[in-house]
């Protein structure tokens, strides 16, 4: 077992425990015990290698340029270097360093990197046979023991698909079939060998959990539950255990730092406790450091799951799917939580009968109100800013202000705040990673095409250059494969 | 009225029931000085169109209203035929997962005996809520089809409008389903040497049939096939009623081209995924093609040649194409099968041919294309004015006419958001406010 020490981990937490407020007080307390040796169950076994690809300086001048962060600058420029956002502004307040390389934006738009907070990719991939279908572990309601990342097939295409769309990061979820599904792993949208050469270095944990319809389908004649009261009697029988759990471990590091502090002679180090896979997610979740995702459609559940979290003591970050969160768009905004919404699906099943296209709109017209659009489908994951754009026009067309300078962060802030990654990307502003994508005209239309991706500064996805365009493994060799379009097919 | 228009509505077929209510009759509309689409003689900049009777009457520039028209001003707007979806559930799915309100299918694994004598008539309604959902995206008529169940036939399609009056059917028994992709391999032994076998073989029963029904009928029960089902394909074997067959990668489409001459059948593919690949033989087979132009992954081993060209490419190889809405088999985004065509131009596809693909060509595939499809004198007044580009994802319809009568535009949808636009409290709790029909 590998030992792990808490001030090792505190930088990667700190957007998450910053994120959530009062939480960063635990952080700091147990970062204080960071030199006792008292057994620690590892909470990063396979940690990110990735590493972000060479990078030039580059200008993009010209374009307007939305930041993510509700400003729109025209004939705006952002500077790359090093990887990271170097400068945003005017064109003419910022010049090329120099041996920059200079990218006309005139009829450009500049925009962050489109981030899906809701993707099955490398879990579900394509080609969809059973043999690959490895994204929801069907065999018990609480599957929390389960790691999303464990099933991702960076040889899915669905990802040099989504690169073609924008996407430069994305969280694969665990299936909905279960009560706690498992544990999300946030990417970056970089084809590698493996998937730790994927994870977005230091991104909190998520757990998915699903309302609702699923479960009871699922488990109906399976031993249950099989109604929604059901559900909800197996959210807090496993939030009570995993409460007990976390007592355990907190009980005995306290024993621990005591024995250590005493002579120690007369008696032996106290014995950690065994490790319980399920619970220990969950109790990373009581902790504050793995962050909840529930999948949720009814408003009155949703309702209800606020109590929920706050009867055992943690956060939602994002209620998705949530076609009935503009009914409740008020106890979403004065919750902190944000609602991860399709433009228009609807009616697949009866908790989505009540789909309204301004159901983002209503979300975001709230004070303090978190809309985002996802796609949890690896042909929208393609189009997120058509997505977006429909939203934002029906919010519009009923007198919600809101215009593509906002609507943006629906695909780009909002995803990276939810996901605890907004301190790092998600906006265009300078020191963050240069998760960037130049599109050949406004967004916000269906005739829009990403020209260029850069992920941290390096150009990952040209669609004039062949050469930028990545190709799956499974791809390779195929008969009759001729086409030209590159990453996007 | 004319007496020549009767006789040619007569003449388009006795299956063919185009029924105008007795409002259209009474209305005379004009839309005047909007852009024109008429799909069959280009785009009119400043253009009119004049509704009587429930029909076009005149398409121009500079037209005068009729005395008594309704005048609908349609300045800086787009004109253009009603979307005509070539495929979809529509008023036989309301909830897709929940078995009591979806009527597409029979329940896979039930053995339920029958498959091509579904018709999707005896399911149909109209007031479900899908229809005036759509028809705020602009969807006028569509083809409302069974899906499969166990058998690869799945039945007989109806093209209907999406009015929601009593009697929406426009064309009973339009089209016989068929699925011959790897999902009619998995119905049929798992192999694609079952579905062939299994198509060819009804094919061959219902010609037997055709022949001589009551010889037929007096063979004895193990040695003949379902008379429902032989007698539903009739039709399909006399080459009067287009076979709809989902097919997807290349071989099968080329399959499907053998034996359409092989029985001498009307046939659509629909999916078409690879259809690149055999583009020049389906375009020399006459072969219509129904396409999701957004299909570009290698979602199965049947087509993992699909690319988002696919359908510039069949447009230019001279297949008439029309569009499939995003999930296939379903109904309740029909609305975005405009967006469908927008992406299809953003690679590649001219403009015109996505308006026809939305318009004209659902309707001659399904023998409609007198009535339907373009912006003619003579033809039924589906039309739609719309705020903006029709292919734009932030365009939507401002008005909607079916059989020369506008439409409402209010739904379900629409109800449920301004109930909930505001949140507070109020005098009376929400199930008070709004929500009036």
């Amino acid at each position: 077992m590998r030992k792990w020490t808490w001030a090792a981990l505190a930088v990667v937490l700190l957007g998450a425990c910053a994120r959530q407020g009062g939480d960063g007080a635990a952080g700091a307390d147990q970062a204080a015990t960071a030199d006792s040796d008292a057994v620690r169950p590892p909470t990063d076994p396979y940690p990110s290698i990735y590493e972000a690809y060479p990078s030039q300086t580059v200008l993009i001048s010209g374009a307007t340029v939305l930041t993510g962060t509700g400003e729109r600058i025209d004939e705006g420029a952002v500077l790359l270097e090093d990887g990271k956002i170097a400068a945003v502004g005017a064109g003419d307040a910022i010049q090329a360093p120099e041996g920059a390389t200079v990218i006309d934006g005139a009829g450009k738009w500049v925009t962050p990197g489109v981030i899906d907070i809701h993707s099955h990719l490398g879990d579900y991939p394509s080609p969809q046979t059973e043999s690959t279908s490895d994204g929801n572990e069907i065999v018990s309601p609480n599957t929390a023991y389960v790691w999303a990342e464990h099933s991702v097939w960076p040889q899915d295409a669905g990802f040099t698909r989504a690169l073609a769309g924008g996407v430069t990061s994305l969280l694969i979820l665990p299936g909905s079939a279960n009560l706690f599904g498992g544990r999300s792993v946030t990417l970056k949208n970089v084809p590698a060998r493996t998937v730790q050469g994927m994870k977005f270095p230091g991104a909190p944990y998520g757990l998915k959990m699903a309302c609702g319809e699923n479960p009871k389908r699922v488990y109906g004649d399976r031993g249950g539950p099989d109604t929604r009261m059901g559900n909800f009697a197996g959210y807090r029988a496993a939030w009570i255990e995993a409460a007990a759990y976390k007592k355990k471990w907190d009980d005995y590091w306290k024993d621990y730092d005591e024995w250590a502090q005493g002579d120690g002679e007369d008696k032996d180090a106290p014995e950690a406790p065994t490790r319980d896979l399920k619970l220990e997610t969950l109790a990373g979740v009581l902790s504050g450091d793995i962050l909840v995702h529930m999948h949720c459609y009814r408003g009155d559940e949703m309702v209800l799951v606020l109590d929920l979290a706050e009867e055992f003591g943690y956060e939602v970050v994002a209620f998705h799917h949530a076609t009935e969160a503009y009914k409740v768009a008020d106890y979403l905004a004065e919750n902190g939580v944000c609602a991860a919404v399709w433009a228009d699906w609807w009616g697949f099943k009866l908790e989505a009968y009540d789909t309204v296209t301004e159901n983002a709109a209503l979300v975001h017209a709230q004070p303090n109100g978190c809309a985002v659009i996802h796609s949890d489908s690896a042909i929208g994951i393609q189009r997120l800013n058509q997505e977006a754009a429909k939203a934002m026009a029906a919010g519009r067309r009923i007198g919600v202000d809101i215009e593509p300078k906002d609507a943006i962060a629906w695909i780009t802030a909002n995803p990276a705040k939810a996901m605890g990654i907004l301190d790092r990307t998600g906006t265009l502003e300078a020191g963050k990673m240069a998760d960037v994508v130049v599109w050949n005209r406004n967004p916000f239309s269906v005739y829009a095409k990403a020209e260029k991706v850069y992920i941290d500064g390096a150009l990952m996805y040209d669609r004039a250059d062949p050469a930028r365009s990545p190709r799956m493994d499974f791809e390779i060799g195929q008969p009759g494969n001729d086409f030209t379009g590159g990453a996007g097919q | 009225m004319t007496a020549n228009m009767q006789k040619k509505i007569l003449a388009a077929g006795a299956a063919a029931l185009f029924a105008i209510s007795t409002a259209a009759a009474q209305q005379t509309t004009a839309i005047m000085n909007g852009a024109v689409h008429t799909v069959t003689n280009g785009v009119i900049e400043n253009g009119d169109v004049i509704i009587e009777d429930g029909r076009i009457v005149q398409v121009g520039a500079d037209l005068s209203p009729p005395a008594g028209a309704t005048v609908v001003d349609a300045t800086g707007k787009v004109v253009t035929p009603g979307i005509f979806a070539p495929i979809s559930t529509i008023g036989i799915e309301e909830i897709g997962l929940d078995a009591e309100a979806n009527d597409s299918s029979p329940e896979r694994g039930a053995g339920f005996p029958l498959g091509a004598a579904l018709d999707a008539v005896d399911a149909y309604r109209p007031m479900s809520t899908l229809i005036p959902v759509n028809r705020a995206g602009g969807v006028t008529r569509a083809l409302s089809a069974p899906a499969p169940g166990d058998s690869i036939f799945a039945g007989r399609a109806a093209v209907i409008d999406l009015s929601g009056r009593p009697n929406s059917v426009t064309k009973a028994r339009a089209a016989q389903i068929v699925v011959l992709n790897y999902s009619g391999a998995a119905r049929a032994g798992d192999t694609r040497m079952g579905s062939w076998a299994f198509v060819r073989q009804y094919l061959d029963e219902a010609r037997a049939y055709a022949a001589n029904p009551d010889d037929y009928a007096r063979r004895p029960r193990d040695d003949r096939f379902t008379l429902y089902d032989l007698e539903a394909l009739g039709p399909v074997v006399a080459g009067n009623q287009p076979l709809m067959a989902y097919v997807y990668g290349e071989s099968d489409l080329r399959n499907l081209i053998r034996l359409k001459n092989e029985y001498r059948l009307r046939v659509i593919a629909v999916g078409a995924s690879e259809g690149w690949r055999a583009a020049a033989s389906l375009a020399a087979a006459n072969i219509p093609v129904i396409v999701d132009p957004l299909a570009n992954l290698p979602a199965q081993f049947e087509d993992l040649r699909s690319t988002l060209e696919n359908t510039a490419r069949l447009h230019a190889a001279g297949v008439e194409i029309a569009f499939i809405n995003p999930q296939e088999f379903g109904a309740h985004n029909l609305r975005l099968l405009t967006q469908q065509a927008g992406n299809a131009v953003a690679e590649g596809l001219p403009y015109d041919a996505a308006i026809a693909a939305l318009t004209l060509n659902p309707a001659r595939m399904f023998g409609l294309d007198a009535q339907f499809g373009s912006l003619e004198p003579g033809k039924i007044a589906d039309v739609v004015i719309w705020d903006g580009d029709p292919l734009e994802v932030t365009t939507r319809p401002e008005a909607v006419f079916i059989d020369g009568v506008r439409q409402g535009l209010g739904n379900r949808q629409q109800m449920l958001m301004q109930r909930y636009r505001d949140l507070s409290r109020g005098d009376l709790p929400h199930a008070y406010r709004g929500g009036e029909n």
